[in-house]
């Protein structure tokens, strides 16, 4: 038994090399997770070099060795499987080979098996679904127990003269067979427990995202807005816990929160080189403040030294960026920097999930109004009264004016939802105004002034007529004397310019009512399929003029 | 035979109204109007039996132009428009009918019946309950709408009836009476002068029997013995 105390120092050295491996980088065993290829040839690796040097540090008895040398097969199959077992052990075995003594064969043999019966443990506990159980403490001991045995029964097997073999084994297998199981015990502990302390920290990171997620997701859903990123950032800084947090769209900042919100304020244009080159390339810009210092564009005494820049991308567009800063001198935590670009990815998809729902809300109520104006009945039933007092005096005139009506419902029905050229968006308004001019009589005069080279200009259909009818119910219709409504289409600068007017001046008063909804479908239309258009604007003078303009773009298709 | 006024901003309308009625033969059409500031005028000077009225016209609509009419010349009322959802509303304030555009022979057939058997001399039965919430007044731009709950006090006198707000004074072609019945804020303090009960700053007694009342831009206003009582009350004194 005198061999137990070496033995245990040799046990000792390796759990303390074991120690040192799962705390390094290379170690990376997770719970219920599939082995590559290169953390196969690393684990064979290193339990190779674990069991060759149990040979070295074997303690000489009788001609032959009393060692450690089997933690490492044993332990490499139940990590790795019976391929990576019996690799360590042929390899070791070979090793040991090569040291001569009576005991050579048998003990190159024995290694071998021993892999191979780690292995196979390893594999029927991982079929039983016993994924635990394989890299446990206990089974390590256990097979352990085992593999030892055998190797004392193939020494006695195999190693001749029998009598000398007897000798030794009566002296090693004890002492062997205590010092391996418990340190192949002790050693699957330890890496057991650094794998404990990952998933842990994985699970809590996890949490932590999904979290995030959670109360994000209804901040989106209303859009990209600067309450809404001051929100969102807060979330971000306190889940995180980092120094501060920004968020930008490609010109300015949209929010800022924690260190330095005296000087970094919401609303300034972005200035610093690093958020520049996320937004203009789409790439990440980490300065880890050690290497690459971040150095504040604003204010010199500021407190952050380091900063990671993840541009949001909805599609191929950059729309801005996540700022996660930390104080100057801490370390910027690789956690944060995973979590900050998981994150980006996060919101971005959220985003564009909001823009899709946008987009289909747009849609909808687009259609909802497409549907009231195809049947809307009070233009309908006051058109038929005045055809029907037409009739009277005027047949011809009442014949036309009920294709002019039959006209406006089918245009109503039938045109493409998206754009129409100016030339179509006339006719309907046309077709709309012959009825109001019926109706309204000498209480209304509409001028219209069209660029006659502008007719095949692109704009979203169902523009025109929901301004004309907006400056006639809301402002013609509502005087006590005769007025004028005004279309004026012309070019202005790079783009072409509309204007609707009416000299009512009623507008302020019209948008309370159902005028408004009428005029922000018009609005967010021109937003939505009008790339760079800025919407509607209205300009009035009460009991005068009201004005409302729209500005399209770029003349495309325009002659 | 009934005699009736036809107001409707959309003159193709008024006149299928006016033929119409015209077809019929039962009915006199004693004057057709645009809006409802012509229209007050018009049942003024021909005191119309009834009042075909459009709901939707500029300024002032169907049911404040009938809140408008003196409670003497009430005819009775029948709505004439485009839209249904008002027929609730319409009924409230006591119309006789309420036609929907286009108007059919048919259809208006039953409203003169209906118009037969309960206007004439009953109709006084037919009071209605609106409240004014804008008073039409005359300048020298045209037509100003002055909000009541604006309106300090109205005093009428030989020029006309004024109304009186903090910072200015507006002729108005509404009575006194009317003003009295049909702005529930309105008390009269003075034989010849509402007061907005809301604008009262201040309740003065010059001895046990007289008094008088300021306003809240300063403006004092006297109180007639005879109507003393009455305003305490109002003003729960």
């Amino acid at each position: 038994m005198k061999l137990l105390f070496p033995l245990i120092q040799v046990v000792s050295f390796f759990l303390l090399v074991a120690y040192v491996y799962c705390k390094s980088p290379a170690y990376r065993l997770r719970r219920s997770e599939a082995l590559g290829a290169g953390q196969k040839v690393a684990l064979f690796v290193f339990f190779a070099l674990i069991s060759m040097g149990g040979t070295y540090l074997g303690v000489k008895v009788q001609g032959a060795i009393a060692n450690a040398r089997a933690i490492g097969p044993v332990l490499a199959g139940l990590i790795g499987g019976p391929a990576l077992g019996l690799g360590v052990g042929l390899l070791s075995g070979l090793h040991r080979y090569t040291f001569g003594g009576f005991t050579a064969l048998a003990c190159g043999i024995s290694t071998t098996a021993e892999g191979l019966i780690g292995g196979l443990v390893g594999l029927y506990l991982r079929r039983t679904a016993a994924q635990d159980q394989a890299l446990s403490p206990v089974t390590a001991g256990l097979t352990m127990l085992a593999a030892e045995s055998v190797q004392m029964i193939i020494i006695l097997a195999v190693a001749r003269p029998f009598s000398d073999a007897w000798a030794l084994v009566r002296v090693i297998a004890l002492p062997m067979i205590i010092a391996n199981s418990c340190g192949a015990a002790l050693f699957m502990s330890i890496l057991s427990d650094r794998r404990d302390l990952y998933d842990l920290a994985g699970t809590a990171s996890t949490a932590r995202t999904l979290r995030i997620a959670g109360r994000t997701l209804d901040l989106l859903a209303k859009g990209f807005s600067r309450d809404v990123a001051l929100r969102l950032a807060t979330i971000i800084q306190q889940e995180t816990g980092v120094g501060a947090v920004a968020i930008t769209d490609r010109e300015s900042v949209l929010a800022f929160t924690g260190l330095g919100s005296d000087h970094h304020r919401p609303g300034t244009p972005i200035l610093s080189e690093s958020t520049r080159r996320a937004i203009t390339q789409g790439e990440v810009v980490f300065l880890d403040g050690i290497r690459d210092p971040y150095r504040c564009t604003g204010q010199e005494d500021c407190p952050l030294g380091s900063v990671l820049v993840v541009p949001l991308l909805v599609g191929q567009d950059v729309i801005g960026t996540i700022k996660l800063y930390e104080k100057a001198h801490k370390r910027f935590l690789s956690i944060n920097r995973t979590l900050g670009e998981g994150l980006a990815d996060l919101l971005a998809s959220q985003l564009a999930r909001a823009h899709f729902q946008e987009q289909k809300e747009l849609l909808v109520l687009a259609e909802l109004k497409l549907a009231h104006a195809q049947i809307n009945p009070h233009f309908l039933f006051n058109s038929l009264a005045t055809i029907q007092a037409i009739t009277r005096e005027d047949s011809v005139r009442a014949r036309s004016l009920l294709s002019h009506l039959a006209d406006f419902f089918r245009m109503n029905l039938k045109r493409n939802p998206e754009l129409s050229t100016l030339q179509e968006e006339l006719s309907h308004v046309n077709a709309y105004l012959e009825i109001e001019k019926a109706r309204f009589e000498d209480q209304l005069t509409v001028r219209i002034e069209v660029d006659p080279t502008l007719l095949n200009l692109k704009l979203p259909t169902f523009t025109l007529q929901p301004l004309i009818e907006n400056a006639i119910k809301h402002g013609v219709a509502e005087m006590l004397g005769p007025g004028t409504a005004r279309i004026h289409i012309y070019r202005a600068g790079s783009g072409v310019r509309i204007d609707v007017e009416d000299d009512a001046g009623q507008f302020k008063a019209a948008l309370a009512g159902a005028g408004g909804l009428g005029m922000s479908i018009v609005d967010r239309r021109l937003r939505s399929l009008l790339r760079g258009s800025q919407g509607l604007s209205v300009h009035c003078e009460p009991d005068r003029l009201t004005r409302v303009s729209i500005v399209i773009p770029e003349p495309q298709g325009a002659a | 035979m009934m005699r009736a006024v036809v107001v409707d901003n959309e003159l193709n309308a008024r006149k299928e109204l006016e033929t119409l009625l015209a077809e019929r033969g039962d009915i006199a059409v004693a004057g057709a109007c645009a809006n409802a500031l012509q229209a007050i005028r018009l049942i003024r000077s021909v005191r119309p039996d009834i009042l075909f009225v459009d709901i939707h016209m500029p300024k002032v609509d169907g049911f404040q132009l009938v809140a408008m009419i003196e409670p003497e010349l009430m005819p009775a009322v029948v709505f004439v428009t485009a839209h249904d959802e008002y027929a609730l509303k319409a009924f409230e304030e006591n119309a006789i009918d309420y036609l929907l555009k286009p108007v059919q022979a048919e259809r208006l057939a039953r409203t003169v019946e209906k118009l037969q058997r309960y206007a004439g001399p009953a109709r006084r039965s037919f009071q209605q309950n609106s409240v004014i919430e804008r008073i039409p007044c005359v300048c020298a731009q045209g037509i100003k709408f002055v909000d009541t709950a604006e309106v300090e006090f109205i005093h009428s006198s030989e020029t006309g009836v004024h109304l009186v707000t903090g910072p200015a004074e507006y002729l108005t072609e509404l009575t006194l009476t009317l003003l009295e019945a049909r702005a529930p804020m309105m008390v009269r303090c003075h034989k010849q002068i509402l007061v907005n009960l809301d604008h009262i700053d201040l309740f003065g007694r010059l001895d046990p029997a007289t008094a008088f009342l300021r306003t809240r831009s300063g403006k004092q206003v006297p109180v007639s013995r005879r109507y003393l009582a009455g305003l305490k009350e109002r003003l729960g004194i």
